[in-house]
């Protein structure tokens, strides 16, 4: 930081100049969105570009008795069509997974999810292609299927992965069942268990957290290019980590990385969709590979929801045990991970629930325990974090809404029990029970804020008026979550992603002139990158914001990262952008002592220029010293002025929030209505107030989504009900609420500008605060859980159930 | 999904003719809007196509029907169908007992089956599947009593016939041709004020 105190009404022309961190700069990515100038995946056209399309399985179980393609074959304009069968010589038919399993690429002999990819036809055009997957015949032989994660652990329940046969053990250690993938616990067992038996109240609750998908509005696809002559790749794809992709794509094709050149072009949005590599960009490749033309793959919306990476479906146990006053002596967790027909779960390989283990969340739990199993339903793979940190929704879901049910049946108010059972502020940094460093926090003021900007008193005055009153067509409900995530993963002592620790990266040069250029490992989908990175690189390295060219996604000129995912830019190459960003500043202010002739310890940072201590009106500006360092340089010293920083975070960075929301549920229809939700979020140093506020409300609004009607069901013979943007909820301005926003201000300690994560905090923290809001509701009819989405029908049953409808 | 259709059908058609009426595959499926056998294997085993109308969408079946059981004695048949659309993205089964009763005024055919559909067709046309069903099943059915009628004004020269074993009927005047090709939108009217009474029937249980 700077090292000297300012005048802020005199800088304040060179500040606004550099438009450095904390300013409200606008994003330098809305005009070409904003314009339809945005190139997307499915802009890219090359010359001679064929067109692949996927064909599917109808069925969610079935053994393929046979393919027959040569109706596809012989039809005109088609190039194509690839089965496993063409695949095995290159042993492409099956590929890893980011969580050790193999997925099929193409199905071997059986499908064992509806919609499983089953071939590829290549034609001229997507019409032909589109034409010709109708003349693939494929006769199936129906299996029993089973979508239930309790009716998989059966002893006598179908076997989904014939080709586990007799692998008992997993990427994840043993495996107890044909259709388990692991068991995972952390903490402490028999002390947890003690503490259950010796409190005075215990609270145990069942609840699932449906199925559902990040649903970007751009669906996953790919171009890939390959050209023989070079015997080099280019694949244009969709990809939240392009630099892994292009790890797998050389494992897989055997092909050097350095002939490997993926490209994230502009990405309408990922939220987790678009970690993972999906079979789609294998057999587009292998295609191109074979055809040597370019070849084209782009999902269907339905493809998208039905095929690639859904998030969550997790059935969770949890318990707590208590004092009489409310005070938390212990938690006990049990989830049953469903995972599908692959374990295709984007986690660090250690954690195969992720970081699932903050589920003791902002409270003071001495004791936890948490046993989760992952199992094999015959449903399409995935588990990847829906905007959040792996598996954070899941942990504070549960929390949050064991909080209240621990609230209601001691009949605590559900501010107070959690004002009662915070992580005081001189316990930071705090090992918590189940082994994690929270790095800072300060809770008690966060809610205590939100609690007086809402009148909270009278919040829960009124409702007990409409409680007492039998006529009132309304039922209201307040929800308070008080949620600590885990982002920024992380450090490579504990992340990885087949085998990479989970560093991030960014490289600075700046030009002759003063301006500059830097690439980082992390590719934006929405977040802002190209405006926020070079905020922090205006007030590191006193560069203007506005001279700076932000460039992502291309492998073959961006240093190698783990990519964007989990809230990690900010936290881990945002640091690498602060360092790397010093390490100019440290040139720079040798290249102005020697153009002053004084010693660089007696040079001083000021803004946009280093002067002399002392002696203020002896300056030398980074635009002189720019343009010194291609010319005049100190002896010794090499020319230019770039420098390269991989950081490797030492630990996770902890932003937490208070949320508080007030639903009226019309008891005659069971809509409801969010009437007010207030959000304070606390992500440390605040870069741009005005992305952050852009990201809360992005992600309120997927909370709000998931909470209210985002869901994938599936029927017993595994068809996917959700599929289509008929069913699947996407909220409009029309369905959404007001959002109010707020902030207060903990940095982290041990990140270099003090920075936390915050896109995935809204998401994380409002849909238990939904939850919380409208069980509320019902909380004085003695509910305590009700199930999401929390849609008018389900609602409408809960009244009938209660026999309170009308 | 999963729907369970159970019907029965009085006939103006002695028990035996009724049963006989039921083993003649190829003129049963003729009366159901859509479906046709196409090749006839041997006794028990038959290919066959139905194309259905699901909201915008028009689906063609193509599979197989397998005659799993047949009781001369009880008249009862037990038939097994599956298929897939012609363009690989749904398919289908049908499970269908049905049993010939003799009644007062004749005979009663009843019948009982789990249809099942998966991928797009339950994707998509989830939300009709019930209508049109009871829709292609009341038409199926008044196309069976035509057929009934028809024969029972051949019966003279079947009667005696009638025997423990599948008989030979005389060529039955085929149901009239508009009947079995489902006029599109006849259905969608149907669907539509299946729907509309519904909403009214639930409007007035509130």
């Amino acid at each position: 930081m700077n090292e000297i105190a300012r005048d802020p009404a005199a800088d304040l022309g060179r500040l606004e100049r550099l438009e450095g961190i904390g300013c409200a700069r606008k994003r330098r990515e809305d005009p070409r969105f904003i314009q339809g100038r945005g190139t997307y995946v499915d802009d890219i056209h090359l010359p001679g570009m064929l067109f692949g399309i996927m064909i599917r399985s109808p069925y969610a179980h079935a053994r393929i008795k046979s393919i027959d393609t040569s109706r596809a074959k012989a039809h005109p304009g088609v190039h194509a069509v690839l089965t496993a069968e063409d695949l095995k010589p290159f042993k492409l038919h099956w590929m890893p997974t980011l969580a050790g399993d193999v997925q099929a690429v193409l199905a071997d002999g059986k499908v064992s999810f509806q919609n499983q990819e089953v071939a590829f036809v290549v034609a001229e055009d997507r019409y032909i292609a589109a034409d010709a997957a109708e003349m693939v015949e494929v006769e199936y032989e129906e299996l029993p299927v089973v979508v239930d994660p309790f009716k998989a652990m059966l002893p006598d329940a179908p076997v989904i992965r014939d080709d586990l046969a007799g692998k008992d053990v997993g990427a994840h250690g043993a495996r107890r069942h044909h259709n388990h993938i692991f068991n995972w616990q952390i903490g402490d067992r028999d002390r947890t268990d003690r503490a259950f038996d010796a409190a005075a109240v215990t609270v145990s609750q069942d609840m699932l957290y449906p199925r559902v998908h990040p649903c970007p509005l751009e669906t996953c696809g790919c171009v890939a290019s390959y050209d023989a002559v070079r015997g080099d790749l280019t694949v244009w794809i969709t990809s939240q980590a392009p630099h892994v992709v292009r790890t797998v794509v050389g494992l897989l094709s055997s092909i050097p990385e350095s002939k490997i050149r993926i490209i994230s072009p502009d990405i309408g949005g990922g939220f987790g969709n678009k970690v993972g590599v999906y079979p789609g960009y294998v057999t587009a490749i292998a295609a191109s590979i074979v055809l040597g033309r370019p070849v084209k793959w782009i999902e269907s919306r339905n493809e998208n929801l039905t095929t690639t990476a859904f998030a969550r479906d997790y059935w969770m146990t949890g318990e707590l045990a208590a004092d009489t006053d409310g005070r938390i002596k212990a938690l006990r967790v049990k989830v049953l991970a469903d995972h599908g027909a692959f374990d295709a779960c984007a986690d660090p390989t250690k954690w195969p629930a992720g970081m699932f283990h903050v589920c003791t969340g902002s409270y003071d739990i001495a004791n936890a325990h948490v046993s989760v199993d992952g199992v094999y339903t015959n449903k399409f793979p995935g588990g990847v974090s829906y905007r959040c940190s792996f598996r954070v929704t899941e942990a504070v879901y549960l929390i949050e809404r064991m909080i209240d049910v621990l609230a209601q049946k001691l009949g605590i108010d559900k501010a107070e029990i959690r004002l009662r059972n915070f992580i005081p502020k001189d316990k930071f940094p705090y090992h918590s029970a189940l082994g994690l460093d929270y790095d800072s926090g300060d809770y008690t003021p966060a809610l205590q804020k939100v609690m007086k900007a809402v009148d909270y008193d009278a919040l829960r005055a009124e409702q007990a008026a409409k409680r007492a009153d039998p006529d009132c067509p309304t039922l209201m409900g307040i929800g308070i979550t008080t949620f600590t995530e885990i982002v920024g993963a992380g450090p490579s002592k504990s992340c990885d992603i087949l085998g990479i620790g989970m560093f991030d990266s960014c490289e600075i040069r700046v030009h002759p002139d003063g301006s500059a250029i830097a690439r980082m490992g992390t590719i934006s989908q929405g977040q802002g990158h190209q405006t926020t990175y070079a905020q922090i690189i205006a007030t590191e390295a006193g560069i203007p914001a506005s001279v700076i060219q932000v460039e992502e996604g291309d492998t073959s000129t961006a240093p190698y990262g783990l990519g964007t995912y989990g809230s990690r830019s900010t936290p881990v190459a945002g640091a690498a952008v602060a360092r790397a960003s010093h390490k100019i500043r440290e040139k720079a202010r040798k290249i102005a002592a020697h153009l002053l002739e004084v010693s660089p310890d007696d040079m001083e940072f000021d803004l946009d220029q280093f002067r002399v201590k002392g002696d203020p009106a002896r300056a030398k500006s980074m635009k002189e010293i720019a343009w010194a360092a291609y010319n005049n340089v100190p002896e010794g010293m090499e020319m230019g002025l770039e420098a390269v920083d991989y950081y490797d975070p030492p630990n996770f960075t902890f932003p937490f929030g208070a949320y508080l929301a007030v639903v009226d549920v019309l008891k005659a229809t069971g809509e409801i209505k969010v009437r007010r939700f207030y959000a304070l979020d606390d992500c440390g140093t605040r870069i741009n107030p005005m992305i952050i506020e852009g990201q809360i409300h992005g992600g309120l609004t997927e909370g709000f989504a998931v909470a209210f009607g985002q869901e994938l069901p599936y029927d017993e013979q595994g068809n996917v009900l959700g599929g289509t943007l008929m069913d699947y909820f996407l909220p409009t301005a029309v369905e959404t609420p007001h959002w109010e926003t707020d902030f207060t201000v903990t940095p982290s300690p041990h990140h270099p500008i003090g920075a936390k994560g915050v896109a995935e905090s809204p998401h994380v923290g409002s849909i238990p605060c939904f939850s919380n809001a409208v069980i509320d509701a019902f909380a004085h009819l003695g509910v305590t859980h009700t199930g999401m989405p929390h849609n008018a029908y389900r609602t409408w049953q809960q009244l009938l159930a209660l026999n309170i409808a009308g | 999904m999963k729907i369970t259709i159970d019907k029965s059908l009085d006939l103006a058609l002695s028990p035996d003719l009724a049963w006989a009426m039921l083993n003649d595959i190829e003129g049963v499926t003729a009366c159901l809007p859509g479906a046709k056998i196409t090749e006839t294997i041997d006794e028990t085993h038959f290919k066959g196509t139905v194309s259905v109308k699901l909201g915008p969408a028009t689906v063609s079946f193509k599979g197989n029907i397998e005659i799993a059981e047949r009781d001369a004695k009880a008249r009862s048949l037990h038939i097994i169908g599956t298929g897939s659309d012609m363009g690989g993205t749904s398919g289908a089964s049908l499970d269908l007992h049905a049993v010939v009763e003799a009644t007062d005024g004749g005979s009663r055919l009843s019948g009982k089956s789990d249809v099942t559909v998966t991928g797009k067709v339950a994707t998509f046309g989830a939300r009709l599947m019930n209508s049109v069903s009871d829709v292609l099943l009341q038409k199926f059915f008044a196309n069976l009593a035509m057929r009934a009628e028809a024969l029972q004004a051949a019966q003279p020269l079947v009667a005696t016939a009638a025997t423990e074993n599948v008989m030979s009927l005389p060529a039955a005047p085929a149901a009239p041709a508009a009947e079995t090709n489902l006029n599109a939108l006849a259905l969608a009217w149907a669907v539509i004020k299946d729907f509309l009474a519904n909403l009214f029937r639930r409007t007035k249980a509130t």
